[in-house]
């Protein structure tokens, strides 16, 4: 494998069943990079390590007075200087290659994990270990696989030279051949230590990271109102810490850089005393001496391979079994069968077979009727935000992690629960509390999704058709859709149905001063909106800009059913009344559900179906239900029981009841 | 064809105009010299005991070469045991400044690093807030997460680690001239080989380096938005496109990979054939120098012994410079912070009075485009003023005028009689302040997140403003209460609940004048509503400017300004402008049916 052939054009199906599982099975893949490394570490250390032989022919040529020796001796030390030069070039060559394939494959598997995960991955558990494992365990593992072949060459080169030595000088090589062993495991002891404390000053480093992300994330906040003094002096200290921990560190880097010095040093000192004495004794030459001690100085070298890869492994450890939970991760609820994952790779955006007819959810009773404009009044954001989700079958779960052996940092959380997969569903449980601490009522009335019938399109379950294929049939736009970086044409060039073009949708959703705006924003100067960039999440524009295009993005799917969940509620009231015209044009004879409680809205759709505990109260239009019924007038116009904003709070019964609810929940 | 061309798509390119400016090299190397200066004791007691671990390692050579000399001459009498202890002390001198030099380079690099990162942050929180109100914070994020990673490695390793390099090679070249003068010439013969292999590589290496981090970074960045964007991708099923995506980054990255690692396969060569060249000529001249009686047999040996030994502090110049070239990028954008003007403001710009006005404002963000035209407008004290109009109308730029934030281009906005934009930040922000969807919760306890609108507050003063907005119930709820951790990490607030934060922090702040920009909008209208009355209460007795979002905002407040194009179309209140029959009237009543 070059690296010009990355990437794979598909990176297999890894061993994910635990870390070192993992590392094998990435290892196998490329065995026989392995080797090729390998044999030109040993030609490069071997040919550094003969150096010494060649160094000390010449003194005792020199010594003889032999010039032609000499010469020789001098043109072997080039040849195998420039044996050496090519072995460490080619070693270094296939070791960064393999290093490079590994984390292309292990980048290109994350990849199509997220893929698979999709909704899945939105709750915050398995989020930011994907991202974990991304930015740094590939790194760490990539390490560990290009130490690998290097190790194996030190160790080779490490024996040979031992072995001959003894043959060379038998009385000499045997102090060598018992000291190298020594000085290898003579720092051992000390790595635990070194990377214990790198650890924690890498966390301390991360803490200090957070903070100052941290204060300058909400930097305009602190200009706006004040502090800076209160988080510069908690950065200043959370940064000393840092320093002291790095510095702790270091005297254990400094201590180990110390006994390198001394372990090596006092082997040569005895081999100097035992050498000089046999020279003296005429058992051995001069250039001999010099030979041995090129071979102890040189023997130095492999040792440092076999202490990073002591520690390459004690680094990569860990990320690998993080890597391998990741990869192990899988929706939950059904199984996605072969046809779901192939559909991934295969989708281009030509949809499937067309569903069509009404749309019914047999738990609330909601009925869209096919070709319909159908609001949706729910009182309760959360619950809206539920159903609006159930409406597209195959409701967003939480990802399973596979059962598989817990590793060292699992093992502190064991006491609390029985085993990952328990963590995780409650972990998410745990964020959906917190999400809805101020609805205290909303949680028990939709069921989970697995309780709950599913909904049907047309007479057929939504739930049993392959999640892409539902996908294509409905399109549920959430509250906070992400609009993905890029172009604006790339953010509108999703898989469609090709009958709305970009710029129907874009002013249907009254997308006029986004475009004037990213025009005089476009990076090449031609004043193309098209070509103008958005942002990560579209960070640079306002809540309501983003809003509106999320919008055009979904009417130029153009699905066959589309729902959506306070599409304008950051939009202001001129603009929301011009979107309810656009998206009623647009729309004709397709099915549309809309969730929101604004007149401007709700006065355009032809059915408006009142849900405010979980079931199906009420259908009318809205102007009839305005007149009939007082529960929906009260969830739709603010004024008849609240007071407004810029008035001085009359409403104190409101505020107690309120009040008690919040804390009842919190 | 031999060779690998540097990819075309370059990562590293700027996609857009940097927000912030980049230190030029002179603002670098100034930041550079005064770092160095504060730290000149430190950095000169590095240099001193590493030329004594360095001087110790040479003693080993020094001894077996005189040795060789004795044996050579067949002198029975070697002192032995003499130069073994001489060996023996040389070693433990070295071991101790070894280490010595290992601590005091990583002390060194740490202390200058902290330094960095502190000095970086207090710069950043001092820019003006229209400057981070228009570059937005992303920039700025950026450079003190990942140009701060970067300078990590830069200063912990590669200042000390090359001051040792370069001092070590001046060393042993010294030493080996020293031995014997004739072997310096030897050691010259390598010198144009790498000279002209370095020159070759240290031209191309650093920005493909540059490019091939950026490359990696883009790869990682792309598998976390395809995270954060789970939801979306599945619901637009973009998953094998993402998977493209992902793809086509790894392939942009590994390609720059390949191109650094061809400008490697060039250097080693070029480094391992210098020191095979310097250790062959030492042994070659030298040795025909022996046989013309130049030179001892010793002075060959220990020369040849040096002469191996550059190996290591060649390699580690050659290794850490790479490190610096790309270090220095990162320092240009920290330092760049530097350049920023400050803001042209004079502290006895005082204000008498609440009185504000906006007299015949012309304000744009770009030369040539104006987004407001001729806005006059007064805001008695006491009253609420609602700005309402279309998106893109210039609401918000006139909110932020209002608060001070930006300065207009022609005519002047002032308070009780002071102009707004003449005053510092911290002036300002006792009158006015602006309130807006941003209600940032930061990382740490409760109670920082309130102290730091009023940094000497007591707790009953905290639990005040939290009653005031109607947070004190689900705040006495956490566990540890005001010290219960919040933001990422710790407990995550509701947005409904850090918008009471952002509420009560504005009680304990407790300006005469607010500005709100669609402050609740993005919340669901149901939390909207009881956060709408812990607003209500925060208002009370203040002058309010709200950019109205929904109409009912507008429909109490005193008066009503609607914003078109830049300018003021209508001004009046409700009553007044419903019988005037213009566009709001039109929007009312769509809105009220």
């Amino acid at each position: 494998m070059q690296i010009r052939d990355l990437p794979f054009p598909d990176p297999g199906h890894p061993d994910a069943r635990s870390g070192p599982r993992l590392l094998i099975w990435l290892g196998k893949q490329q065995r026989r990079q392995q080797v090729v490394a390998a044999l030109w570490g040993t030609l490069h250390m071997a040919a550094l390590a003969c150096l010494p032989l060649a160094l000390g022919l010449g003194v005792q040529a020199v010594v003889d007075r032999s010039g032609e020796r000499l010469a020789l001796a001098g043109g072997l030390l080039l040849v195998l200087g420039a044996l050496a030069a090519a072995g460490d070039t080619m070693l270094h060559r296939v070791a960064i290659t393999n290093w490079i394939t590994v984390a292309a494959r292990l980048q290109q598997l994350l990849a199509r994990k997220a893929a698979e995960l999709g909704s899945a991955l939105t709750r915050r558990v398995a989020a930011g270990e994907v991202v974990a494992v991304s930015t740094g365990d590939v790194e760490k593992i990539g390490w560990f696989v290009e130490t690998l072949s290097r190790f194996a060459a030190a160790v080779v080169t490490t024996v040979v030279v031992c072995v001959s030595l003894i043959i060379y000088q038998p009385a000499l090589g045997m102090v060598i051949a018992i000291g190298v062993p020594l000085l290898t495991l003579g720092v051992l002891p000390l790595l635990p230590y070194a990377t214990r404390r790198a650890d924690v000053q890498r966390e301390k480093a991360g803490r200090a990271t957070e903070l100052a992300a941290d204060t300058v994330a909400g930097l305009r906040v602190l200009r706006g109102i004040g502090g800076e003094e209160l988080f510069l002096d908690r950065y200043r200290a959370a940064s000393q810490e840092v320093r002291a921990a790095a510095v702790r560190s270091a005297r254990m880097w400094a201590l180990i850089a110390a006994v390198q010095v001394a372990l090596p040093g006092l082997l040569l000192i005895a081999v100097v005393w035992y050498g000089v004495g046999l020279a003296q004794d005429g058992r051995i030459g001069v250039g001999e001496l010099v030979t041995v001690y090129g071979a102890v100085t040189f023997l130095l070298f492999p040792l440092r391979h076999f202490e990073e890869i002591a520690m390459a492994y004690s680094f990569s450890r860990p990320s690998a079994q993080r890597a391998a939970q990741v990869l192990a991760l899988q929706r939950s609820g059904r199984a996605p069968t072969s046809t779901d994952v192939h559909a991934f790779g295969a989708n281009t955006g030509d949809d499937p077979v067309e569903l069509g007819g009404d749309l019914y959810d047999p738990a609330t009773g909601l009925l869209a009727p096919a070709g319909q404009l159908t609001l949706v009044v729910c009182g309760d954001p959360d619950a809206a935000g539920r159903l609006a989700d159930r409406l597209g079958g195959h409701a967003p779960g939480v990802p399973e992690p596979a059962k598989l052996a817990t590793d060292t940092h699992e093992e502190a959380d064991e006491a609390n629960t029985a085993n990952t997969a328990d963590r995780a569903a409650h972990t998410a449980a745990a964020s959906d509390v917190a999400r809805q601490n101020d609805n205290p009522t909303a949680r028990p009335d939709t069921p989970p999704a697995s309780g709950a019938p599913s909904v049907l399109l047309g007479g057929i379950a939504l739930d049993d058709l392959p999640l892409i294929a539902a996908r294509a049939a409905v399109l549920v736009q959430d509250k906070d859709p992400v609009l993905l970086s890029g172009t604006l044409g790339e953010l509108l060039d999703v898989p469609c149905s090709g009958t709305v073009s970009a710029q129907e949708a874009l002013d249907a959703a009254q997308c006029g001063d986004v475009l004037t705006a990213l025009a005089q924003a476009a990076d090449d100067g031609s004043g193309d909106p098209e070509r103008a960039k958005i942002t990560e999440r579209g960070r640079s524009l306002s809540g309501g800009q983003r809003q509106r295009l999320a919008l055009a993005r979904s009417l130029v799917t153009d699905p066959g059913v589309l729902v959506l969940d306070e599409p304008t509620s950051a939009v202001d009231s001129h603009t929301e009344a011009r979107i309810a015209d656009g998206l009623r044009r647009l729309r004709t004879g397709r099915t549309t559900v809309v969730f929101a409680s604004s007149p401007l809205l709700l006065d355009r759709a032809d059915r408006v179906v009142f849900v405010p505990d979980g079931a199906v109260a009420d259908v009318g239009t809205h102007r009839e239900l305005l007149l009939t019924n007082p529960a929906y007038r009260a969830v739709v116009t603010r004024q008849s029981d609240e007071e407004p904003v810029a008035v001085a709070p009359g409403g104190s019964t409101h505020q107690t009841t309120e009040a008690r609810k919040i804390e009842e929940s919190a | 064809m031999i060779g690998v061309a540097p990819p075309e798509y370059d990562p590293a390119a700027p996609e857009s105009a940097t927000t912030l400016p980049v230190g030029s090299t002179l603002t670098v190397r100034s930041y550079v010299r005064e770092l160095l200066l504060r730290h000149r004791r430190a950095f000169g007691l590095l240099m001193l005991v590493n030329t004594v671990a360095v001087l110790a390692s040479m003693v080993g050579p020094y001894l077996l070469g005189g040795m060789v000399e004795d044996l050579a001459a067949g002198e029975d009498d070697v002192a032995l045991g003499r130069t073994v202890a001489l060996f023996a002390l040389a070693l433990a001198v070295q071991t101790v400044f070894v280490h010595q030099v290992r601590l005091r380079g990583a002390i060194l690099g740490e202390q200058m690093l902290a330094d960095l990162r502190e000095d970086f942050l207090v710069r950043s929180v001092g820019l003006p807030p229209g400057v981070l109100e228009r570059a937005g914070t992303g920039d700025l994020l950026s450079r003190i997460t990942t140009d701060i990673d970067r300078l990590a490695n830069a200063m912990r390793e590669a200042v000390p680690q090359l001051a040792v390099g370069v001092v070590w090679t001046g060393l042993l070249l010294g030493a080996i001239t020293a031995t014997a003068p004739p072997l310096g010439l030897a050691v010259l013969v390598a010198l144009p080989v790498l000279l002209v292999g370095c020159r070759w590589y240290f031209r191309r290496a650093p920005s493909a380096y540059r490019s091939e981090a950026a490359g990696y970074a883009a790869v990682a960045a792309t598998l976390a938005e395809m995270v954060d964007a789970g939801r979306t991708i599945e619901t637009h099923r973009l998953g094998s496109r993402r998977v493209t995506l992902s793809d086509r980054r790894i392939r942009e990255w590994t390609s720059w990979e390949r191109y650094t690692l061809w400008l490697r396969t060039v250097l080693f060569p070029v480094i391992s054939g210098a020191h095979v060249l310097i250790l062959a000529s030492v042994l070659i001249l030298g040795g025909a120098f022996v046989l013309e009686g130049w030179l001892s047999v010793g002075q060959l040996t220990t020369g040849a012994l040096l002469a191996q030994m550059l190996v290591e502090p060649v390699g580690l110049i050659l290794r850490w410079y790479d490190e610096l070239q790309i270090a220095q990028v990162s320092l240009a954008r920290l330092v760049g912070v530097r350049e920023i003007e400050p803001e042209d403001t004079d502290g006895a710009a005082t204000p008498e009075g609440r009185d504000m006005r906006a007299d015949e404002v012309r304000f744009g963000y770009r030369a040539g485009t104006d987004v407001l035209h001729d806005v006059t407008l007064a805001v008695r004290p006491g009253t609420r003023m609602a700005l309402v109009g279309p998106s893109g109308a210039g609401k918000s730029t006139l909110g932020r005028l209002l608060a001070g934030i930006y300065a207009p281009r022609t005519g002047e906005v002032t308070l009780g009689g002071a102009e707004l934009a003449r005053m510092p930040a911290e002036q300002v922000r006792q009158q006015v302040a602006l309130v807006n969807q941003e209600h940032h919760v930061f990382v740490g306890s409760l109670r920082d997140n309130l102290r730091l609108a009023r940094t000497g507050a007591v707790d009953r003063e905290l639990w005040a403003a939290l009653s005031a907005v109607d947070a004190d119930g689900w705040a006495r709820a956490l566990e540890g209460g005001l010290e219960a951790e919040v933001g990422s990490g710790g407990l995550t607030l509701t947005p409904a609940q850090a918008q009471q934060v952002a509420l009560a922090r504005l009680v304990l702040a407790d300006p005469h004048t607010l500005v709100l920009d669609e402050a609740t909008s993005l919340l669901d209208p149901r939390a909207a509503r009881h956060l709408e009355r812990s607003l209500a209460r925060v208002l009370e007795g203040r002058t309010v400017v709200a950019i109205a979002h929904r109409l009912h905002t507008a429909h109490d407040a005193d008066v009503i300004a609607v914003v078109e194009d830049g300018r003021i179309s209508e001004l009046g209140g409700h009553d007044e402008l419903i019988a005037a029959n213009g566009a709001y009237a039109a929007l009312w009543r769509s809105w009220h049916q």
